[in-house]
């Protein structure tokens, strides 16, 4: 008699090896990043040891500190923080404009150019970049942020673009019909009611943009070229540049660079995985 | 039609031209509508024609002339691209882009679709393993790119070690002529939190009682995943694809970064196409040339999009579409 008992047990053997394959590949994706902070407490002589020490003994933490007075750390975080700040206002002012229109008014010509604005997310950023980079340069805008600013507030971001459609378009349009019969204009609408219903669309618009200026490496690279205004990015590459025989510290620096968004991950988890799913779901057709 | 071209004649027409006209505009919705939504989405068509349309006609322009960002430019016809056809290292560029993209592009979407499959299991902590197979996608490039260099070092990386310990051989990884890609590869076989939760969220939109009908016919694991699976997702397979073929094309960050730790490097087995190009433009401020470079990576794209569109007629199912 084939049993519940020896169902249950190849039922437990199953889930056993399913949390094996889990943990295996889990350990082999987080190794790195626990490699890179197990570096960053040891001293330079323990890190350069054959064969490689597991363990740091003592830890040693003043590498953090040594690390942030020897290179302006601070300053690539505030001016990261400027790119961030200014960029994610013209994203949410212009995208939340543009996806309004792409949604909640119906217009002739409307879906096919909003296929254009998705068809530019195929266009590397290379192919567009000189005549760009020679536009700037004669505006005498090249050295600072203005290059990677402006084009946010024309509606550059199209994923925020997207995302905000997709929120808007799941809005009951009785609810503007309403307002329309009290006499409101398409802007009080926008402004008024679809606007503050979309607080958890802009919330993840933000958050993207955010984690998208942390990491922007080559917008910096093409415009700024002095290290007063360099942003963490060009920050951390000059580290490794400067700092390849100490490792200690170009792994303090990775970790100081990295600990904050995987803290902010941790507190925007579902924020952050729902709005990459919304891309996936609004590809059909 | 005909009225107005009659009334435009009259002496009076002006007038009532333009009063009905006004009057039109007015009782026409569909007019209202349009200049409404053309209003709300004018900074996007500001935004494309300054940042879209004016580069592209600005960078075929420029393609055919000595341009070097100071002179004036001067037309020079095909010179940039027969000089291009001529330069050894556009092609050495051009092939090591297409190396990391024709390996990278089939293994990250074998990896990531295996990441999704393992998160959808029905198992306890989905939620934690989730977080830990996502976050190597949020660590900054440059960052990752710090661990992957160390992690590869040759002399004393802790891959080389465990490799030793297992009496295989240690190579230079990133820094050998021969490995230096694939060391690419794998890094970017690191970061494919995006794409796994796009495949996840596809998985999860597949309904369960396809799967439950399909095992009541005695279809096998593999049955059920070939013909359910993979036709019901096939939409979101195109889209990771596209997402992962723009970032091939345009591989440069890594590259880049990687290059400043070791100025030295392994020859020019690292020297990906876009970088030439930046090297090329901003560097050696030949302006024309790399223009030339840029409109031909525009229209390898392009034809690379158009074959991948027409392709997946044949093998993207669209559920909807059906009913």
């Amino acid at each position: 008699m084939p049993t519940s008992s020896s169902r249950s047990t190849r039922r437990l053997g199953g889930s056993l090896a399913k949390h094996a394959t889990l943990i295996a590949v889990s350990v082999l994706l987080g190794f790195p990043l626990f490699w890179m902070v197990l570096t960053s407490l040891k001293t330079n002589p323990q890190s350069l040891a054959v064969p490689p020490l597991w363990w740091p003994h003592p830890f040693v933490w003043r590498n953090y500190p040594e690390m942030l007075s020897a290179v302006p750390f601070w300053r690539f975080v505030l001016n990261t923080l400027m790119y961030a700040g200014v960029t994610i206002v013209g994203v949410c002012v212009s995208s939340s404009l543009v996806a309004y229109g792409f949604s909640r008014i119906r217009w002739r010509g409307r879906d096919i150019l909003f296929q254009v604005m998705v068809g530019t997310l195929l266009i590397p950023f290379f192919a567009t970049l000189i005549p760009l980079f020679t536009m700037y340069k004669n505006f005498h805008m090249v050295g600072w942020y203005l290059p990677l600013m402006i084009p946010t507030f024309l509606g550059s971001s199209v994923f925020s673009t997207f995302l905000l459609r997709q929120f808007f378009m799941a809005i009951p349009e009785s609810l503007s019909d309403a307002a329309r019969v009290d006499g409101a204009n398409e802007f009080t609408i926008f402004s008024r009611i679809i606007l503050p219903m979309a607080k958890p669309a802009l919330a993840t618009v933000i958050l993207f943009q955010f984690i998208y200026c942390w990491n922007d490496f080559i917008g910096p690279l093409i415009y700024i070229n002095n290290q007063v205004w360099y942003p963490l990015s060009l920050g951390l590459n000059l580290i490794l540049g400067t700092y390849t025989t100490n490792w200690p510290w170009v792994m303090a620096a990775a970790t100081a660079a990295t600990a904050p968004i995987i803290v902010l991950f941790f507190f925007t988890q579902r924020t952050f995985i729902k709005g990459i799913s919304i891309q996936g779901t609004g590809v059909k057709g | 039609m005909q009225v107005d071209v009659q009334t435009n004649k009259s002496p009076t027409a002006p007038l009532t031209v333009a009063s009905t006209r006004r009057r039109g505009s007015l009782r026409s919705p569909h007019r209202r509508a349009l200049r409404l939504g053309l209003l709300f989405v004018s900074p996007w068509i500001a935004g494309f024609l300054l940042f879209f349309a004016y580069p592209f006609f600005a960078t075929i322009y420029y393609s055919f002339t000595d341009f070097n960002g100071v002179g004036a430019a001067h037309w020079i016809g095909f010179t940039n691209y027969v000089n291009l056809f001529h330069d050894p290292l556009f092609k050495t560029s051009l092939f090591n882009t297409f190396y990391y993209t024709v390996i990278e592009l089939p293994l990250s979407t074998v990896a990531a679709l295996g990441l999704a499959l393992l998160l959808n299991m029905n198992v306890r902590g989905r939620a934690v393993y989730r977080t830990i197979f996502y976050i190597p996608s949020i660590v900054p490039l440059v960052a990752s790119c710090m661990i992957f260099v160390w992690l590869f070092n040759p002399a004393f990386g802790i891959v080389n070690d465990l490799l030793i310990d297992a009496h295989l051989p240690s190579p230079d990884w990133f820094f050998s002529v021969a490995l230096s890609k694939p060391s690419f590869i794998l890094l970017g076989l690191w970061g494919l939190g995006q794409p796994m939760v796009i495949y996840l969220a596809g998985l999860q939109g597949v309904p369960r009682d396809m799967y439950e009908v399909a095992a009541l016919d005695g279809a096998s694991a593999w049955k059920r995943f070939r013909y359910i699976t993979l036709p019901m997702i096939s939409p979101v397979i195109l889209f990771n694809v596209i997402l992962q073929l723009v970032l091939c094309i345009s591989y440069f960050t890594q590259a880049q970064v990687i290059e400043a730790a070791d100025p030295g490097g392994p020859g020019t087995s690292t020297w990906f196409y876009v970088q030439y190009l930046y090297e090329q433009a901003f560097l050696f401020l030949k302006l024309g040339y790399s223009s030339a470079m840029a409109f031909f990576l525009f229209v390898i794209s392009a034809v690379i999009m158009v074959v991948l569109f027409r392709s997946s007629a044949r093998w993207v199912y669209y559920a909807n579409e059906q009913q």
